[in-house]
């Protein structure tokens, strides 16, 4: 019989180095481990979503048994619940508050009219593709989606971070030309702070 | 009631919308003081809404202001026509303070100025540099089709009603093939 305690705990921690995955290191597997136990979403909602997440995070269907809770302030959230249609109005805000949270961090998007417009696909003052102006780690369709389906888009989310997919924000980061010439197009050129990544060493970007 | 406005504003026009409804047309220059009678000789005390209608056609807008009792149970309609190019009217917000906000919104919506409100900044629309929305001028599907992208459709996405017609056509052929079967399986049994 083949003696392998700790090389096979090393191979629990490592994944099956044959697979797509095994260029992660143990620490990385950990770290996205640990992520994707303890969901941070923060107390934020747009649109007729916003009242679906109340009964997911109360008792009924209680999402923290899944390790995810809320949080109060976006320095603190791991991800933002784009919950329905969403103005240009909103929007703004929404990019603020993105763009405020600290990496690494996920985009959840409920409901059609994050997809394409839903039932708002001809107003004037409401968007249609969310992808353009954020990136979207998950969508969760229907009208509105039922708080069994916004956990299954938890779930969901949970196995892409805990493979090491979900990484929409760097999306963000390596493409942010693209997102800020979309975001400037409907909300004019006044979207600020100019985004930075590295915004904690300088004055919001303004005098780099 | 009546009779005193006839007289007074030598007006004709008030109708008995519904039971709970009169309407009255009155000229611009006027209806300020006829709200101030309808506030103070009657009980038409509250400023409910302030709505305008665009008459592109005619090229005007009516604007109505439904002044309710303070028993909720009777509103006065009291409207004006204003003319649509450079639309401006006198505002209402000194004497009644929901006015305020109620102006600003249209301001937004159909740019219409209204001389002497303080705040006419945009309620709900922010950097706004195309026609107000509401003017019937602007076409909302074309301001959406040139500034908005939208996902383009699955490859699998069909017709829906050619669909529903092939389906049908499908299943009828299918119920006839059956029932001749039968029949024919009949005539050969006896």
């Amino acid at each position: 019989m083949e003696h392998n305690g700790f090389i096979q705990e090393q191979k629990t921690l490592e994944g099956d180095l044959n697979s797509e995955t095994s260029h992660r290191n143990s620490v990385d597997y950990l770290m996205n481990w640990f992520r994707k136990q303890s969901i941070f979403v923060l107390a934020y909602g747009t649109g007729c979503g916003a009242i679906e997440m109340p009964p997911t995070f109360t008792s009924r269907y209680d999402a923290e048994r899944l390790g995810i809770r809320g949080a109060a302030t976006p320095r603190q959230a791991d991800v933002i619940i784009v919950s329905g249609y969403c103005s240009y109005k909103t929007l703004r805000r929404i990019i603020r508050t993105y763009e405020q949270m600290s990496n690494p961090k996920y985009v959840l998007a409920l409901g059609s009219c994050t997809v394409n417009g839903g039932m708002y696909w001809d107003s004037y003052n409401t968007i249609k593709k969310l992808e353009d102006y954020l990136p979207v780690d998950m969508y969760v369709n229907g009208c509105m989606p039922r708080p069994e389906s916004i956990l299954e888009g938890f779930i969901a989310l949970q196995k892409e971070i805990g493979a090491g997919k979900a990484t929409a924000w760097q999306k963000y980061e390596d493409n942010y030309e693209f997102y800020r010439k979309n975001q400037e197009a409907v909300l004019g050129k006044k979207v600020e702070p100019a985004y930075d990544t590295d915004w904690y060493l300088y004055d919001g970007g303004h005098n780099v | 009631m009546f009779n005193k406005i006839k007289s007074h504003f030598a007006t004709d026009d008030i109708e008995v919308k519904r039971e709970d409804l009169y309407k009255v047309t009155i000229k611009r220059d006027r209806l300020f003081e006829l709200i101030t009678m309808l506030r103070n000789e009657f009980d038409y005390k509250t400023l409910n809404a302030i709505t305008c209608t665009d008459w592109i056609e005619e090229g005007h807008f009516a604007l109505s202001y439904m002044l309710t009792t303070l028993d909720r149970k009777h509103t006065f309609m009291v409207q004006t026509m204003i003319n649509r190019e450079n639309a401006s009217m006198k505002t209402l917000s000194h004497a009644c303070k929901q006015a305020q906000i109620m102006e600003r919104d249209l301001h937004e919506m159909y740019g219409i100025d209204f001389i002497g409100n303080k705040n006419l900044k945009e309620l709900s629309l922010e950097n706004w540099v195309h026609t107000p929305p509401l003017r019937r001028e602007f076409d909302t599907l074309e301001f959406v089709n040139n500034t908005l992208t939208f996902r383009e459709g699955r490859e699998d996405n069909v017709d829906t009603k050619v669909e529903m017609k092939r389906l049908r056509a499908l299943k009828k052929a299918a119920k006839k093939a059956k029932e001749d079967a039968k029949a024919k399986e009949l005539e050969d049994g006896k």
